[in-house]
Parts: structure tokens; C-alpha cells; sequence
């Protein structure tokens, strides 16, 4: 499903260059939940925005579905994005005077979907994420948790293969967490490849998730993890 | 437009287009503040072009029925009468269709040194009864003739009810004399751009009223249909005698045209301070849409949004904010200048006259200036909102959305 091989991402800050991914080697399979794992700076949401289009790698190879995004043009990575990719930010990215639907139909305006399949498709998000009952609600007046929920919505409406999250449950409390993990569940059940770049501990015993991947200083830093063992 | 009808009643347009309307309303605050501002501008400039091609309007109407020529006579540079014997030899001139002696001056009113144009007309004469015919009938015009009696002017007609003449006025002749005249009609306000200071009298009465000899005239006016030979005509006339002078329609055009950039000069002032404005607003148009619209921006790109569906919101949301401005801008202007008369702007134009001229601005819809406006305050406008935006959309999302 998503194969990287020998990636390295570097930022340049006037002469001075950061090498903040590190020949980073991974391979997810269709319908796995993987979870990278690391704290602040490790590299993590770096590496998810290059697997999701959102940045791009300085050298390496990233191939997605057997696609190779790295070097694509925008219209085919915007279409890439839009098609196969579901983004979960840490910070939920909502825009605050749009009401939870209004957010989560944001992905499915440029596709050739007519206004009828977007509703349909929006209640049914709404639906999978239980924010039904809010969904005339402005995102502005949501709780923490009932926004992430909303996100996830968005994250899924436009039916994609992909769900990544980025540090989901920072700003979340416990119960609201566990409800997110348990929704990420159900998404894992319907299919769906996972991957959450988080260091919240919480996420160290899923039951669903195949593995954990340690990040540190922009690599994977060891042999990665089973579910449930410690680092 | 709630997020409950589109879920329940779709709408039924594509969802760009409800997107963009729904992006449009919610956030109108955020575009209210350049809608107001961009009004006023386009209402300032629309008005100003009103006046102006109103004013131009009339001045071309009016030129169009002055004479081709106008033979006066000269003396140290200067007009003087000229003798009513120049008629003949100048009708004998081929080409030369129409020759007419007139008979005008100014006549100065003592009490405030304010002047009325006097203008002498042969109420017999073929071409002065058409031109009149609108004004007074058969039986005004035998009534007319009947005493002393002038026309007026509706300048002429308030300034005397001012200083409590309402219905005649006894001019002081130059020999002395008192010359009581009658007030019969007044001039139509249409006609206040030339004749809002204007008394029309009989030719003999006019005379009597400037002073003027019997066989004098002010200046012979004269037309030659064939635009070609309008050169060789004036070099006939130059010949006859050393002191005349011939002005040709030509230079009458010129000398109201001076004056119309004189008075356009107090116009680029506006023109200048509307235009400055506009580039102050496009600054802070400029400058909000990189800052506000960077995280609006990312999070569209970053949700699946390409280059291309980004610019085109936005250039739609311009859009409307530009059509919007422009078209109450514009209608907003129409309805001030020609329902309401220009208050203010039309004494810029008109100021400094001799008397005060209420002047009808008749409605000229000049499509060429619209355009140019339009053109003039769109396109600048619109980029200055898609350059930003275009700039934010090809940095990576990610960056943007920091």
C-alpha cells in the first residue's frame, strides 16, 4: 500500500540546512493501523505530510498504491490527496464559521459529484463518526471532542484508502480519546489503512493496530514494535 | 443558509457554487468594509464622469446649432462693432448659404456688479422663429413684438425677483436713459447651460440697450455647408477688409473646451484622491488576503483543493464583490446626478459663474467610460487578490496552514 525506501527530507534555514528525516525505510500493508511513535520533533508529522502529499521528500522514493507522489504535479497530487487520502490533524483544521456538515463536505467540492451524493455522502460520515446530532452546529461552538469527531468525518467522506492521524488525541481528553479510538476501530473493521503519528501512550495497546514504529531525531530508531511491548 | 436545508433539501446548483455562495454570506463581514469603501470610490468616479459627459453632452448640442463663422471686427486687438454694410459683400461669396448680423453684450447690474448677457434677435428672421418656435407661439410672439418685452434667462429671472424686480426691469442706457422692459417668459431650465444669465430682446431694443448705433452689429455670423471649403471662404473674407477677423466654429470649440479642462483640473484632484484611495485599498486588500486566508488557503489544499479550485473561488468571490460595488456604485451615482442634481459636485463645475445656475443635467450614459471604470477598478482589484492567493496556493500546504 504505501512503500518508502531511503527517504530523507531536509529544511534550510538561511545557510543552515536540517536534516529532519534520516533514510526513513517503511512498508504498510492494505487495511494495516500502524502508529509512529516518538516525541515533539522526532519527525513523525513530517514523515505523515510526505505520505500525504502535503510535502515533499528532498531525496527517497515514496510509492503509494504502487504511484510514485513524490515528484507528481499539483492537479494529480491535489486529486491524489482528495481521492485516496484522509487527514486527521492534531489541531482539528476546522474552519470555525462553517457548521460541522458544511466542514465535512469541503473535500468532495472540486470532485464531479452532484449536490445530492454530496449530502448523501455527508450524512453517512456524520453518521460514522456520531456527530449526527451536531451537524448544523458551527464548528465554532464545539466541544474539543465533538471537532475531532467532525474532523474524522471529513477525513472520511471523501471514502478514502488512506486515514492518517496526526496527533489526534493532543487535544483531547481521556473519555474523548478512548471514543476516538474506538471510532478509529470501526474505520480499521470497515478497511481502512491507519497510520497515527502520536506519543500518546494510550495508543501502545491497540488491539487493532499491527505495529508500532519508534521515531527519534528523524529516524526509526529501532526494530519496530508488536502492539503491547514495551520500548 | 443553513447546513440543514442542504442536507435535507439539496441544493440545486453544483457544489461549487453552493460552497461559494455559502463562504460568500458567512463571511460577509469580512468583505463589508471593501464593499462600503469600494463604493464610495465608484460612486465618485461614476459621478464625476456623469457630470462631465452631461456637461459635454450639452456643450456639443449647443455648438452643433452655433454658426460656422463669425466675422468681427477688430480695433488694438480688440472686438469692437463691426458695420452693418459687411453684410452685402459677404453674401455674394460662393459657398456662403446663410448670412446673419448679431447684436449682443453684457449689460452690468450697478448694485452688485453682476452682469446679464444681452442678445438681440430678429424675431422676423426665418432661422430665429424656428429656434424660438418652441418657446412662444404665433400669438405669443404678435403680443411679443407688441411692447417692450424680453425673454429671460431663469438666472436672470431669480436674481431680478432677488432684488425685487419680478416682472420688468428699467435699464440704464449708456446716453442716460431709462429703458423699462418687460419680463414675458422665462427660458426653459434645459437651456441654463448658455442661457441661464441670458435677456433676449429685439434687435432695435438691444441696441437701444447697449448703446450701439443703428447700422452697428456685434458680429455677422455666417454658414458654409461644404466643410471643404472652409479655408478658401475664410481666406475670401480675410481679404475683404484689413481690420476683421473671421472665428470659425472650430475655435469656439476650442476656447469652451480651455475652459472645460480648467474646470477639469479640479476634477483630477478627485480623480487623484479616488485613485490614491483605491491603491491604499488594494494594499490592505493585498495584505489581508496573505495573512487571513493563509490557513483557509493550506487547509483547502491539504483537504484534496488543486491550484486551480482555489483560484477559482476566489476569483468567483471577487467577482461579486466587484460587480456588486460597481453596480450600486454606478446606480447610486446615476440617481445623485441626474435625480438629484449633483449637490456640491456640480458647483466645482458651474462655481465661480456669474450667477447661479441651476442647470438641468440631462442623462448621458457614456458605455465607453463605464467600461473603462469597470475595467479600471476590476482588474487591478482582482488581483490584488488572486496574486496573494496564488502565492499561498503553490507553497506546500503544510507550510501554509502554520
Amino acid at each position: 500500500m504505501i512503500s518508502i525506501e531511503n527517504l530523507n527530507r531536509y529544511f534550510k534555514s538561511g545557510d543552515t540546512s536540517f536534516h529532519v528525516l534520516k533514510d526513513i525505510n517503511l512498508e504498510v500493508l492494505e487495511g494495516e493501523c500502524v502508529v509512529l511513535r516518538g516525541v515533539s520533533g522526532s519527525g513523525k508529522t513530517t514523515l505523515l505530510s510526505i505520505m500525504a502529499g502535503l510535502d515533499r521528500p528532498s531525496s527517497g522514493k515514496l510509492l503509494v498504491d504502487g504511484e510514485s507522489i513524490a515528484k507528481l504535479p499539483d492537479l494529480h497530487i491535489s486529486a491524489f490527496r482528495a481521492k485516496k487520502i484522509g487527514i486527521i490533524f492534531q489541531h482539528f483544521n476546522l474552519l470555525e464559521h462553517l457548521s460541522a456538515s458544511e466542514n465535512v463536505m469541503i473535500p468532495l467540492i472540486p470532485s464531479e459529484l452532484n449536490m445530492t451524493e454530496v449530502a448523501q455522502r455527508v450524512k453517512r460520515s456524520l453518521e460514522i463518526a456520531n456527530i449526527s446530532h451536531k451537524a448544523t452546529r458551527p464548528a465554532g461552538r464545539l466541544s474539543g471532542g465533538e471537532k475531532q469527531r467532525v474532523a474524522i468525518a471529513r477525513a472520511l467522506v471523501a471514502d478514502p484508502s488512506v486515514i492518517l492521524c496526526d496527533e489526534p488525541t493532543a487535544n483531547l481528553d481521556r473519555d474523548n480519546s478512548l471514543k476516538f479510538i474506538d471510532i478509529l476501530k470501526d474505520l480499521h473493521n470497515m478497511g481502512k489503512t491507519i497510520i497515527v503519528a502520536t506519543h500518546d501512550p494510550l495508543f501502545d495497546n491497540l488491539s487493532f493496530a499491527s505495529r508500532i514504529v519508534p521515531m527519534q531525531d528523524g529516524s526509526i530508531v529501532s526494530k519496530e514494535q508488536g502492539v503491547g511491548s514495551s520500548e | 443558509m443553513s447546513s440543514k436545508s442542504f442536507l435535507d433539501k439539496p441544493f440545486f446548483g453544483s457544489p461549487f457554487f453552493f460552497f461559494l455562495t455559502l463562504e460568500f454570506f458567512k463571511e460577509r463581514k469580512k468583505h463589508i468594509g471593501v464593499v462600503v469603501i469600494s463604493l464610495v470610490i465608484l460612486f465618485l468616479l461614476s459621478s464625476v464622469l456623469f457630470i462631465s459627459s452631461s456637461i459635454r453632452y450639452s456643450i456639443e448640442q449647443t455648438l452643433d446649432k452655433e454658426p460656422d463663422f463669425v466675422v468681427q471686427k477688430i480695433q488694438g486687438g480688440e472686438r469692437v462693432n463691426a458695420p452693418a454694410e459687411w453684410i452685402d459683400p459677404l453674401l455674394e461669396i460662393y459657398g456662403i448659404n446663410k448670412v446673419t448680423a448679431r447684436v449682443y453684450g453684457r449689460y452690468f447690474f450697478k448694485a452688485k456688479r453682476d452682469s446679464f448677457l444681452i442678445v438681440g434677435v430678429d424675431f422676423m428672421d426665418e432661422q430665429s422663429h424656428k429656434t424660438l418656435e418652441s418657446i412662444m407661439d404665433e400669438t405669443d410672439l404678435k403680443s411679443f413684438l407688441s411692447s417692450d418685452n424680453m425673454l429671460v434667462g431663469e438666472g436672470v429671472s431669480i436674481y431680478l425677483k432677488e432684488h425685487f424686480y419680478p416682472n420688468h426691469y428699467s435699464f440704464l442706457t449708456p446716453k442716460g436713459d431709462f429703458k423699462k422692459i418687460n419680463i414675458f417668459k422665462v427660458l426653459p431650465k434645459e437651456s441654463n447651460l448658455i442661457a441661464n444669465d441670458m435677456i433676449i430682446l429685439p434687435m432695435d431694443l438691444a441696441k437701444e440697450v447697449l448703446g450701439m448705433g443703428e447700422d452697428e452689429v456685434t458680429d455677422i455670423a455666417l454658414n458654409v455647408p461644404n466643410d471643404d471649403e472652409w479655408d478658401n471662404v475664410a481666406d475670401k473674407i480675410s481679404a475683404f477688409y484689413y481690420d476683421l477677423r473671421v472665428v470659425t466654429k472650430h475655435d469656439i470649440k476650442k476656447a469652451y473646451e480651455n475652459l472645460y479642462n480648467y474646470k477639469g483640473g479640479v476634477f483630477l484632484i478627485l480623480f487623484l484622491i479616488a485613485i490614491v484611495t483605491f491603491v491604499l485599498i488594494l494594499y490592505q486588500r493585498y495584505a489581508m488576503v496573505y495573512s487571513s486566508e493563509r490557513r483557509h488557503i493550506g487547509l483547502l489544499r491539504a483537504l484534496g483543493w488543486s491550484i486551480r479550485d482555489v483560484l477559482k473561488l476566489k476569483f468567483f468571490e471577487t467577482i461579486i464583490i466587484v460587480i456588486i460595488s460597481f453596480i450600486v456604485g454606478v446606480v447610486l451615482a446615476y440617481f445623485y446626478v441626474f435625480v438629484l442634481g449633483a449637490p456640491l459636485l456640480k458647483e466645482i463645475f458651474l462655481g465661480g459663474a456669474n450667477m447661479k445656475n441651476s442647470l438641468v443635467l440631462v442623462p448621458v450614459l457614456d458605455f465607453g467610460v463605464l467600461s473603462s471604470i469597470f475595467l479600471i477598478y476590476a482588474v487591478p482589484f482582482i488581483a490584488a487578490v488572486l496574486i496573494p492567493v496564488w502565492k499561498i496556493s503553490v507553497t506546500d500546504p503544510k507550510e501554509a496552514m502554520l
